[in-house]
């Protein structure tokens, strides 16, 4: 990906983007914590069986969209991006694939620690489904001014 | 990060009016909203935008460049609006959405949205724990769609 380097710190330093999955037709959206790879420019976020209706969704149309519009505890200036993509189900392991982004997830909520030692009372909440997206189209607006025409980021 | 409550304008004998689905007040205290729509490779479309709410309770949404000239009158759009506060030695609190679904008509530089359904969260109303207990029944049903089929 050749992202210019206002977009990177977007992917690198916002908290959370505003996930879009598609329910037969109608845009689903709601804030997730998600997480970038940049070596593979693919972005991650995971859900909790307790709340997998979008995952449900996915599973019938892989379509979706991440939105990263609010700079709120990230440090960096408010910019918007919008990745477009197709979404990948890992189920099989509920109980541990998605700890491997465990250091990442570490950085964005240091206080994470504390609901891993309460995962007995929270179980079904660790029970996490991952959802990798690989990116077909990037439009970003510098500083956020989304009355002005995007920039297509190449990928 | 689901739904705390969620409402529907239609299908009942008695459709609920825009100001029923959406408290104008607890909409005020969010900043800015997201409107996506399906765009014409079948990919969700989002795009962040300022709204304003009338004397009467209208959501006016400023309309983004990117929103469509061919979507038409009466396009059926999703708008969340989200708040979080950042916490200085990281992370975040303080979460709160609203996501409302209706149609959007054009009305200079203006898109009007019309209410039709609403789902919305707010952890100081509804803590995180008892969200997660209020979900069970859909953990529950996702654990059992990863079950083998039993049928002999």
């Amino acid at each position: 990906m050749k992202a210019p380097s206002w977009v990177q710190e977007v992917f690198e330093h916002y908290l959370i983007c505003e996930f879009t999955s598609i329910d037969n037709g109608k845009p689903v959206t709601f804030p997730l914590l998600f997480f970038y790879d940049n070596n593979s420019a693919k972005f991650v976020v995971t859900s909790s069986i307790l709340f997998s209706r979008k995952i449900e969704h996915m599973k019938r149309n892989p379509k979706v969209s991440l939105l990263f519009s609010n700079p709120e505890g990230s440090g960096v200036e408010k910019h918007v991006v919008l990745v477009q993509g197709i979404a990948k189900i890992e189920d099989s392991d509920l109980d541990h694939a998605w700890e491997r982004y465990l250091p990442m997830w570490r950085k964005k909520e240091p206080y994470i620690d504390g609901f891993l030692a309460a995962r007995e009372q929270f179980a079904w909440f660790w029970k996490r489904i991952v959802v990798e997206v690989e990116p077909r189209k990037i439009l970003a607006w510098k500083n956020g001014d989304t009355s002005k025409a995007p920039e297509a980021v190449s990928l | 990060m689901e739904e705390r409550r969620y409402l529907q304008g239609s299908g009942g004998s008695q459709p609920l009016t825009a100001l029923e689905l959406v408290d104008p007040d607890r909409l005020s205290l969010f900043r800015y909203g997201v409107v996506t729509w399906i765009d014409k490779d079948g990919f969700p479309f989002s795009v962040a935008t300022d709204f304003l709410l009338s004397e009467n309770g209208e959501i006016l949404l400023r309309k983004p460049s990117a929103y469509p000239t061919m979507m038409g009158a009466g396009a059926s759009v999703g708008v969340l609006f989200n708040h979080i506060t950042g916490i200085p030695t990281g992370g975040y609190t303080d979460r709160r959405y609203m996501l409302v679904w209706g149609r959007v008509s054009e009305d200079k530089g203006f898109l009007k949205l019309h209410p039709e359904e609403v789902s919305e969260w707010d952890e100081k109303i509804l803590p995180f724990d008892k969200l997660c207990a209020a979900a069970v029944p859909q953990g529950k049903k996702y654990l059992e769609s990863l079950q083998p089929s039993i049928d002999a």
